[in-house]
Parts: C-alpha cells; sequence; structure tokens
C-alpha cells in the first residue's frame, strides 16, 4: 500500500510542477499588455498615461526576462505569495483568494458529499424498484444535461425574484457585515440555499444514473448470481453489488469534481456569491492576470488534494489494492 | 461526465469474439434486434434527429439573419415571428435554428477531436506499454486534474477565439484525458489476447494492429464514447458562450442566452428569448445521455434486464 | 458495504458538510470586514444603499489613486472647488474662493474653521503637500508638474501656485476640483510607491474632511459602509446636512443580480446600466427625466476611424460612412431611447454655449442612405464586381474591421446596427469582439480599421474633446488620445489654445471653439455617435427628492468624479419617506 501511494505522491508533484508551469505560460502567450489595459480603463489623461504605464509596468516585474519572472513565481510560490494583482493595483492575488475560498467551499462541499450519497442511494434503490426507476431516472437525465448556469437562472428567477421565498444574490444581506452572530448565521444560510441547490440537483442526477447501471450490472454479475443460486437473502447479495459498485464511482467523483468547480463557478456567477468564481469574471472582466493565474493555480492544487483523498479512501474501501494487486 | 460513462469491462467482454466471419453478422443483427426495441435509444436518437432536421432546414425556412434588426422590439411570439424578438429587435426564431446548427457544428467537431487524441493517447499507452504508457499516463492526469472549465474560460478570456472551430478545438484538447484512461484500461485487456498475439508475430506495425484488430473490437464503445463527448461539449461550448468567452461573430445557444441574460429578458418579461435557447441546450444534451445509455444496454445485454 | 458502513459513510458526510459550512461561516465571518465601528445590521430607513460603480472587492482606499473605492472622494475626501456641470459654475469647498492674482499666479484661499475627521484643522500645508505628492512618477494628477506649474507656497490660509509661462488654464480648472485633500500628517508616513500604487488600507488611518467616515467592508467583496460623522464643516457653511445615517455601496457581481435587487427595492440608488430600465420608469422608479433620454449624458461615443488607412483617409468617404449609420436605430433599439443621438462635433450638451450651432447646422452630417450613395458614387466608390458593396478607387475590396471589447454586449450590439445599415449604403463592415487588452493593443498600435470609444467624460470644458481628437505628436502607440491617427498641426494648436485662454474670456475662447468645431466638422476625424447616459435610477421604496431635470439639478451618480461634482448636493437634499 505504501508504494502505491508512494507513487500516487510522486505522479501528483510532477503534475503540479507541469501544471504550475503552464498556468504561469498561459497569459504570458497571450496577445495584448495587460499594463496598456490597466491604463486604458483607469482613463488617464495621455501625459500622465505615458508615465504611469513605464512606472506599472516595472512594478510589476513585467519587464524583466521571461526566464527571471519563472523564477520568482516559484519563489514566491514557496512563500505563499502568489503576487500582486493587475486590477486591484495594491492588493495580493493571495489576499483576494482567501477572502474568496470559504464562499466557494461552502458551496462546493456540501453540494459534492451530498449529491454524491443522496444520488447513489437513490441510484441504488432505482436499480431495484421499477416505479423509481420509470421517474427518477428521466429526472435524472434531465437534471445531468441541464446547463448550470440556466438551472440556477430559473431558480433564482422564479423562487427568488418572483416568490421572494430566498434572495436574489449575495453570500448575506446588504445590511450585515460578516460577523459572528445569529443574524449572519441566518442570513448567510437563507442566501447560501438557491446555489448550492443548483449545484446539488446537476450533480445528484448524474450520480443517480451512473449508480444505478452499476447496480444493475453487479446484481448480474457472477458472484451475485451464484449468492442467489446458494439461497442467499437478497439483502445480502444487494450489499456485495453495492460494495463492488462504490469504487468505479469513487474513481468518477475524482473526475466528476472537475465538472462540479466548473459548474460552482458558473453558478456563482449568476446569484453573485462571492466565491472564487465571481473572482475569476472580476479577474476576466479586469484583465488581471496575475489573479486569474493565481486562482487557476489554486484550484489545481484544490483537485489535486482532493484526487488525493479519493485515492487514500479507495485504499481504505477496497482491500486488493492492500494487498499489493491493482484495483479495476 | 464519468457518472454516465458506459461500461467499459462490460461492454467489450460483451462483443470480443474470435475472428470468424459468422460471429460478427450475428452480432450485429443482434444488436439490431436489441437496438429497435429499446425505448431510451429510440426517443434519444429521435429527438437528436428531430434537432437535426430543424438545425438544417430550418434557416432556409426563413430569409432572416440572426444579426438583422427588424423594427419590432422585444415582441413575444407571432405569426410573424414565430419565437418572438429580441430587446433590440432581432428575429428569435433565426437565432434559434442558426445557434442549434453552431451547436451540432462546435460538438460534433469537439468530440471528434477529444475522440481522436483520446483514442491515440489511449490505445498508444495501452498498447505498448512501459516508458510510453508512464509518460503518456501522466500527461493524461495533468490534463486530466486541470479543470476544462477554467482552463477554456481563462485561455478563451485571451485568444477571443473568432470561430466556431477554434471554439471546438480548443474544447477538443482539454476533454479527452477520461476517453484516454478508459481505452487505455480495455487495450490492456486486449492486447493480451490471442489474436493480438498472433498479429503481432506476424510482424505488423502498433498502428496497423490497433486499427485493424483492437479498435473494432471496441467499435461499439468508442460510438459511445464519441456520443458522451459531443453531448459534453454542446455543454461546454453553450457554458463558454454564456460568458461570454465564445465567439461572438457566429450565433449560437449559449450566446443567445449571454445576450438576453445581459438584457435582463426574464426579469422584463421577454420570457421566450431566455426559454428557447436553455431548452435546445438541455433538449439536444439530454437525448445524446439517453442515447448513450440506451445504446449501453443494446450493445450490453446484461443491463439489458430492465 | 454493510449497512453499518453505509450508515457511517452517510454519516461522515453530513458532518463533513457541516463542518464545511462552520468553516466557510467562520472564515467569513472573522474575515476582513468586521470593523469594529460597524453595527451589527444597519437600519434600512437611515440607509442610502448605493450600486453600479464597484465590480471588484473594496481595496482601494488611496485617494491619489485611481479606481478608488466608491465614495472616497467626495464622502470622505473632499476637494477646492466643486463643479456644476449643468450650471457651469465653480462652487468653492474646501476653498473660500480663489483667483489668477496674476496671469501666472493663482491664489486660493482656505476655508476657516474646516476639520479633519480626527479633529485636526485643514491647513494651507495639506494643500500644498497635497499637489507636491503629484511630481512622483506615476501619479495619476502629475501633467500639472510638466505643463508650467513651478512652485507652491503658502502664507497663513493662502496658497499661491506659481506657472512659467502661460499656464494651461483648463487643466488647471479640472484640477480645481478633482485632486483630493489629504491630510499631511498622515499622508506623510507614505512612501512614493505607496502614494502612487498603495492602497492606503488601514482603516484606522482614514482620516478625510468629508460627512462620513469609515465603517466596515474593507477588502471584503459585498458592500462598503461609510458612517456619517459630526463635524462636517459644510453643515455650518452652506446649511448641508446628509439626511442618511449610513450609505452602503454593494458591490456588482452580474447586472440582472443587480437589477432584481434593485426591482425589489434593495437598492435606493442605483448606477447600474440597466438596458430596458425605461418600462419601469413611474411612481416607484425614477430618472432624471420622465421621459427619453431619461439619464444625463456622461460622455460621447465616437467611431473612430484609423485615418492612417484606406480608404479611411479619404475624408469623402468618412462622411459616406458617418451618413450611414442609423443612429436612430441605435437609439430606440439598443438602448431603447435612454441615451440620444450626438451633436456632428460629439461635444456633450452641457456644453452647448461654446458650440457654434449656426455652422453645425450648416457643416454638420446626418443619416442619409442616398446622401451617402451619391457621395460615395461621386468620389470613385463603386460597386464594380456587383457583389452589393463598393469598392474603393483603385479597384481594391472594401471590408472594413469593426471592434469592441468582447462581452460589452450594447457595443456589441451596436456595431452589428451599424454594419447593418452602412451594408444599405453599400459599405462593408465586420464586427468583431476582441478581448479588451487585445482590443487596446490594436487600437493604440494602429493596427486597427475602425474601434468605437468613449473614454472621455463631462467635465468643466471641451478641452478633453479636443485634446482626445487632435493630440499631436502621432507616436508609434497612442495610449489615450487621438487613436485615429489625425495629424492637423492647426487643429492641434488651436487645442492647445483653448487650453490657454481663461473661460472667463468668453468671447476670445468662442472663437477658438468654432474653429476647432469647423476642423471637427469638415474633417471628421472621428464620427460621433450617441451620448452615453449618466447611468442613474431610483427607487422611491424609502427615500425621495432625488434629482430631476424639473427638481433639483444635480448629478445623481456614484461613479469617480460625481460626487464631487454636485453628487453632494443630490445627496444631501433626500428625504427620508
Amino acid at each position: 500500500m505504501s508504494r502505491y501511494l508512494a507513487r500516487k505522491v510522486v505522479i501528483y508533484l510532477l503534475t503540479f510542477v507541469v501544471a504550475v508551469t503552464i498556468d504561469w505560460a498561459i497569459p504570458r502567450l497571450m496577445p495584448g499588455d495587460p499594463v496598456s489595459g490597466l491604463i486604458a480603463r483607469l482613463q488617464a489623461d495621455p501625459t500622465a498615461a505615458q508615465e504611469m504605464h513605464g512606472y506599472f509596468t516595472e512594478s510589476f516585474g513585467l519587464d524583466e526576462p521571461l526566464w527571471r519572472q519563472y523564477l520568482n513565481f516559484w519563489l514566491g510560490l514557496l512563500h505563499g505569495d502568489l503576487g500582486p494583482s493587475i486590477a486591484y493595483v495594491g492588493s495580493s492575488v493571495s489576499d483576494l483568494i482567501k477572502e474568496a475560498v470559504p464562499y466557494t467551499l461552502a458551496l462546493l462541499v456540501p453540494a459534492i458529499v451530498l449529491s454524491y450519497i443522496a444520488g447513489n442511494r437513490v441510484g441504488a434503490l432505482a436499480a431495484r424498484r421499477k416505479v423509481l426507476d420509470n421517474t427518477a431516472l428521466p429526472i435524472s437525465y434531465v437534471l445531468t444535461a441541464t446547463p448550470y448556469m440556466w438551472l440556477a437562472l430559473v431558480l433564482a428567477y422564479v423562487l427568488a425574484f418572483r416568490w421572494e421565498i430566498f434572495p436574489v444574490s449575495g453570500a448575506y444581506d446588504f445590511a450585515l457585515q460578516p460577523e459572528w452572530s445569529v443574524e449572519f448565521a441566518r442570513s448567510f444560510l437563507a442566501h447560501w440555499f438557491l446555489p448550492f441547490l443548483t449545484l446539488f440537483l446537476v450533480s445528484f442526477g448524474g450520480w443517480a444514473i451512473g449508480m444505478r447501471n452499476l447496480i444493475i450490472y453487479e446484481l448480474e454479475a457472477d458472484y451475485a448470481n451464484y449468492l442467489q443460486a446458494l439461497g442467499a437473502p437478497n439483502r445480502l447479495v444487494r450489499k456485495y453489488a453495492y460494495r463492488n459498485a462504490v469504487l468505479p464511482q469513487m474513481s468518477g467523483l475524482a473526475l466528476a469534481l472537475g465538472a462540479v468547480v466548473g459548474g460552482a463557478l458558473v453558478t456563482e456567477i449568476v446569484f453573485g456569491y462571492p466565491g472564487v468564481g465571481s473572482l475569476i469574471i472580476t479577474a476576466i472582466q479586469n484583465r488581471d492576470y496575475f489573479l486569474l493565474q493565481g486562482i487557476f493555480l489554486f484550484i489545481i492544487v484544490g483537485i489535486l488534494i482532493a484526487n488525493f483523498i479519493v485515492d487514500i479512501a479507495y485504499v481504505i474501501v477496497d482491500p486488493r489494492t492492500r494487498t499489493g494487486l491493482q484495483g479495476s | 461526465m464519468a457518472t454516465v460513462e458506459p461500461q467499459a469491462e462490460t461492454v467489450v467482454a460483451g462483443t470480443v469474439v474470435a475472428p470468424g466471419a459468422a460471429a460478427p453478422e450475428r452480432r450485429r443483427s443482434e444488436a439490431l434486434y436489441f437496438a429497435v426495441r429499446n425505448p431510451k435509444l429510440l426517443f434519444g436518437l429521435g429527438l437528436v434527429l428531430l434537432l437535426l432536421l430543424v438545425a438544417i432546414v430550418g434557416p432556409m425556412l426563413t430569409d432572416r439573419e440572426p444579426f438583422e434588426f427588424y423594427d419590432e422590439l422585444g415582441q413575444p411570439p407571432s405569426r410573424d415571428h414565430w419565437l418572438g424578438t429580441t430587446a433590440p429587435g432581432q428575429d428569435v426564431y433565426t437565432q434559434f435554428v442558426h445557434g442549434l446548427r453552431a451547436s451540432f457544428i462546435v460538438g460534433a467537431l469537439a468530440g471528434l477531436v477529444a475522440a481522436a487524441i483520446g483514442m491515440a493517447v489511449g490505445f498508444l499507452a495501452g498498447y505498448r506499454g512501459g516508458v510510453v504508457d508512464e509518460i503518456l499516463s501522466m500527461l493524461t492526469n495533468v490534463v486530466l486534474v486541470i479543470p476544462t472549465i477554467a482552463v477554456l474560460i481563462i485561455v478563451s478570456a485571451y485568444l477571443s477565439v473568432g470561430s466556431l472551430i477554434g471554439e471546438a478545438v480548443l474544447i477538443g484538447v482539454t476533454s479527452w484525458p477520461w476517453v484516454a484512461r478508459a481505452i487505455r484500461a480495455q487495450t490492456f485487456s486486449l492486447a493480451t489476447r490471442d489474436f493480438v498475439s498472433l498479429a503481432r508475430l506476424s510482424g505488423q506495425g502498433s498502428w496497423r494492429i490497433i486499427v485493424k484488430e483492437i479498435a473494432p473490437n471496441m467499435s461499439s464503445y468508442l460510438f459511445l464514447v464519441f456520443i458522451l463527448l459531443f453531448g459534453g461539449s454542446v455543454l461546454t461550448a453553450a457554458t463558454l458562450d454564456f460568458l461570454g468567452l465564445g465567439p461572438s461573430e457566429v450565433m449560437s445557444l449559449g450566446l443567445m442566452l449571454n445576450v438576453a441574460v445581459s438584457n435582463s429578458a426574464l426579469q422584463l418579461g421577454m420570457w421566450w428569448w431566455f426559454i428557447a435557447p436553455g431548452v435546445g441546450i438541455t433538449a439536444i444534451v439530454a437525448a445524446l445521455y439517453v442515447m448513450n445509455v440506451g445504446l449501453d444496454e443494446v450493445f450490453n445485454p446484461k443491463l439489458r434486464k430492465t | 458495504m454493510g449497512s453499518r458502513t453505509k450508515k457511517r459513510a452517510g454519516g461522515v458526510g453530513l458532518i463533513a458538510s457541516v463542518i464545511a459550512l462552520a468553516v466557510a461561516a467562520s472564515l467569513a465571518a472573522g474575515g476582513a470586514g468586521a470593523g469594529p465601528q460597524g453595527p451589527a445590521a444597519v437600519p434600512r430607513g437611515d440607509t442610502l444603499y448605493t450600486s453600479g460603480k464597484q465590480w471588484g472587492p473594496y481595496t482601494n482606499f488611496n485617494p491619489l489613486k485611481p479606481d478608488y473605492n466608491t465614495g472616497l472622494v467626495g464622502l470622505v475626501y473632499e476637494t477646492l472647488f466643486r463643479y456644476d456641470p449643468l450650471k457651469d459654475r465653480f462652487i468653492p469647498w474646501l476653498a473660500s474662493g480663489g483667483k489668477w492674482a496674476a496671469k501666472n499666479r493663482y491664489v486660493v484661499t482656505l476655508r476657516p474653521g474646516v476639520k479633519w475627521s480626527d479633529g485636526k484643522p485643514l491647513t494651507a500645508a495639506d494643500v500644498k503637500f497635497t499637489f507636491e505628492t503629484q511630481k512622483n512618477e506615476g501619479a495619476q494628477y502629475g501633467t500639472m508638474w510638466k505643463t508650467g506649474l513651478r512652485q507652491i507656497t503658502t502664507k497663513g490660509r493662502t496658497v499661491t501656485f506659481r506657472f512659467s509661462g502661460t499656464p494651461n488654464y483648463q487643466e488647471w480648472d479640472s484640477n480645481r476640483y478633482t485632486v483630493p485633500i489629504v491630510p499631511r500628517h498622515v499622508f506623510r508616513g507614505y512612501s512614493a510607491k505607496e502614494l502612487v500604487s498603495g492602497n492606503a488600507s488601514n482603516t484606522g488611518k482614514i482620516v478625510g474632511t468629508g460627512p462620513f467616515r469609515y465603517g466596515a467592508g474593507a477588502g471584503g467583496s459585498q458592500t462598503l459602509q461609510w458612517v456619517r460623522r459630526d463635524g462636517w464643516w459644510a453643515t455650518k457653511a452652506y446649511k448641508l446636512r446628509m439626511p442618511m445615517r449610513y450609505i452602503v455601496d454593494i458591490n456588482n457581481t452580474s447586472n440582472t443580480a443587480s437589477l432584481q435587487n434593485f426591482l425589489q427595492g434593495k437598492i435606493d440608488l442605483s448606477n447600474n446600466f440597466f438596458p430596458g430600465i425605461n418600462k419601469h420608469v413611474g411612481s416607484r422608479v425614477g430618472t432624471y427625466y420622465k421621459k427619453a433620454p431619461y439619464m444625463l449624458p456622461a460622455n460621447t461615443a465616437w467611431l473612430v476611424p484609423n485615418t492612417t488607412k484606406k480608404p479611411l483617409n479619404d475624408v469623402a468617404f468618412r462622411r459616406a460612412l458617418a451618413e450611414s449609420i442609423n443612429i436612430n436605430r441605435i437609439v430606440t433599439a439598443d438602448y431603447q431611447n435612454i441615451v440620444s443621438k450626438a451633436n456632428p462635433t460629439g461635444l456633450l450638451p452641457t456644453w452647448s454655449k461654446w458650440i457654434d450651432q449656426a455652422q453645425v447646422k450648416r457643416l454638420g452630417f446626418s443619416y442619409s442612405i442616398s446622401r451617402a450613395k451619391s457621395r460615395l458614387a461621386s468620389n470613385g466608390y463603386r460597386d464594380r464586381n456587383g457583389d452589393g458593396f463598393v469598392e474603393d478607387k483603385d479597384g481594391d475590396s472594401i471590408n472594413l474591421r469593426l471592434i469592441v471589447p468582447k462581452g460589452w454586449s450594447d457595443w456589441e450590439t451596436a456595431i452589428q446596427i451599424i454594419a447593418d445599415s452602412a451594408k444599405d449604403a453599400g459599405i462593408k463592415i465586420s464586427p468583431a469582439y476582441p478581448d479588451f487588452n487585445g482590443l487596446v493593443e490594436e487600437r493604440n498600435s494602429g493596427k486597427f480599421e475602425l474601434v468605437i470609444n468613449n473614454e472621455k467624460q463631462i467635465g468643466n470644458t471641451p478641452y478633453t474633446y479636443y485634446d482626445y481628437l487632435f493630440r499631436l505628436p502621432v507616436l508609434a502607440s497612442q495610449t489615450a488620445a487621438n487613436f485615429s491617427r489625425f495629424s492637423s498641426a492647426r487643429a492641434w494648436s488651436l487645442t492647445q489654445q483653448v487650453n490657454k485662454v481663461q473661460s472667463s474670456s468668453v468671447k476670445k475662447a468662442k472663437s477658438v471653439h468654432s474653429q476647432i468645431q469647423k476642423v471637427i466638422l469638415e474633417q471628421l476625424p472621428a464620427i460621433p455617435l450617441w451620448y452615453n447616459g449618466m447611468w442613474a435610477q431610483w427607487s422611491t421604496r424609502y427615500w425621495t427628492n432625488f434629482p430631476s431635470a424639473t427638481g433639483n439639478q444635480a448629478t445623481p451618480s456614484t461613479w469617480n468624479g460625481y460626487i464631487n461634482m454636485t453628487g453632494i448636493d443630490a445627496l444631501a437634499k433626500l428625504k427620508k419617506k
């Protein structure tokens, strides 16, 4: 097992280095000079503009040779410093991301976990009950095919704008500031619900469908037939089937993370939820490539860690990997 | 989306057969038999074909262009404008059918690109093994870990994709990792089979073996993969277009949604402008996914019982 | 997985989710923004909610750096004078008066009794310090030190600004109402770098002379709270008192979210651009004008041609192009009449006293496809190959690329309309939507053909617009003016003349203005299209007596630079419902 994990760690580290390099390189390959863009947005008068251009280019280190910029990026990374923001001159990227992360995590973690659990349960149930199968399944198909942003917009319009059950946007009421209080917590939850629901619904569909198919497959497997032939109770057979079905679903979880993160970004944008997704859009609107690069890096690290956690969980759940055999 | 992935092993197990003329034909007619009786496949395929028809024929039913302006501003569906008009006076029906066309083009193209890359990487890694496999696997992992939407957002923001083809290629180039992984796993098990060893002994080159022996045995699976990629690409393209990162020079369903939302269509009562593109996207993708599962059942006897 | 394990997994999942939520809520709560001065929840009836200006986190508390947080200058920091663009008059503010004691010597008298929010008095030293910070490289208002300002001296409550040569009077007038005065005793602790590009984010050190002080929200991304303070000097001097105890500005993430919040009454004064808002104007939603164009004009949108490229280098072609644009469709269809057609000189209506209207009638262009067609025909532009579009004099096909930043949907629609209408005259235009940085690069380097631009805002003088059109020399990279690369030494020299004539010399100024406008009308270095609005709509659920054409004629905008025009008057005259 330790060999398996050690190999995984090495792969992840390599992946990290490559990903960081790509992340650093992409903005620099793009056309357009971000400082010119910044100056243009600030609408300075022509004389000042000329000088500001040189000044800001130098202060961002953009006049240094590329290899030096790359090195500085790594050095900064090791200190936890992701560089300065171009759009919000004077702020550091790390600070901006730190502000936004808790909100995105608050959406992602419950949505992923709960939709995974609920989706798997419903999928497993649907595999053996025809009635549920004929209703839950088509609904799941539609849900998983619905673009996140469309569902978000519809939910926002119906539940928030029209019926005014939930607030339209934001993470908390405009009258409040973040603090330790019941009032804030209540407001936070009320604002959290719709974006969470959006993510939950779309992901739920996918898990349900996947689990249902896997269970059906397992129930037809040789060992299942054998057990049934021996007269074992259905519940026992289902228990083993479920255990086996969970494995591919787990590796599917790692793959699905990418999709859900993407969904979270778009959902945040629709609900104006001040997480990483909104920050990305702000960064794009303001052409802040240091900020984008930092966020991007953050997402990669997050997913790598999540993948690693899933790998560990997989090892725990599947005894075959522990004894040195490769899992499916 | 991994969750609707075809059940890879079972498909291969169900269709691999020793080289022989009679068996493939029986297999094929057997598949056809179940195909026409599978409600999911019929429904999905039917819907896809219907939408395709609308995408092809739709623009021909009108001589309007998606970016032309008319004097009716923000009007609901009427006899003159079948799906109403947008706030600045463009015809929603024209935009819808052109957008549908664009979605099909991008979806298919991106699907092909992703399939091609995924197959190339997957087959090579699975067949060759060893160092080649390690390198390709790492490449796959890197691209896999990077969240597609994030990459696309960032790259599109800078490259300013000006055409559908550009957008399709971009999406294709970032969506292949799960395909490569799955195909690699298949190829591993196939590569040890007798008929492959035979082919290898007879001195055929790797690619020839892959193309002539291995791939045909996975043909149904590859088709399923393509359908999934198609659907996924349509969704991804719609998301990008909605964020304003797709080619604005070409009308697409996501772009319609973008402009509708920018103009607060729902809040200002222009529901037709908002509903049409959303329903269009959902319909194509749902149809493809349902078709995919139906096909899965057709090819895989073990799923057929339901 | 046995049922026990299943339950365990489910339980683990639930616990994990709850923990995640709790952690997130606490991080958010403990994060920047929980200021000690802010109360738990601001009372609705005593708060004015604003939105529309801020599209990112509230990081910039440095009034000397561009793009500061909403309201920083105007509500907290103030300027020597304020300017009323609708009545074209300067309002003595921190200064009680100012005049040109000699041709090149301007003397400002500071108002007595003004105190900073920490109790210290405002002195001439503060003014001198502030203006001298602009000597730093990269400073926003540094131009004055390069165009004649030489020395600042103080004596008692007077500050004397000495210039060499003839001062740029118009530029100086701008500085009088835009440069925010900062407290020397706080800002002298900042390094040059911090003054130019720092955020001054120590919220304990936000010391201003204005009616509000910092409340909460620094660095956070949802709202910024300003709290009314006692001791504002204008209460005595001008009998002005702010009726609202809190001003809370809301960060915008999407237009739709802001519109929905606005329609639900959660935002009082919105300075967002809401296409279609005209449908809601009525008893509960108000705008400056009760009917079209609803909004005051804020800047001009120009169609900027690259006059160094064929056929845009031919003034006859430029004129035909101008005549082929269906500007009314842009105004009605794209903007639903919340903008208005621009004067052929491109100058804003607030400058009408400088516009030679008779000349405009004689020389100005207007939309007419027939005239455009005949002009093209008589100047050698013909459709020889029958594709519906004209070729140029040498027979080369014409296909002009017209660009706007990707994502600016109203501009995207506008250029689609332009292409559609130019088609009727036979001019082929292809709209394209590069991303913002790419567009800036194309525009600044001179690679573009046609671009829409609207950079110069309303102000005290049309000089900025002339400068924008005619500035010389044309460099390899144009950063802020003369993107059309139009070279007219005469026009540029006239422009500089305008700068050097005091607005009080009306007759002399008018003659120069008229001559410059003649060049604009005849040469069309850029084609003026429409006036973008000073977007402002309000909900009258909690506050009334917002500015209007028939009532309080003040600038109802919280965008940077507007509060220190007459935004303060707009706010001060509001009434609680």
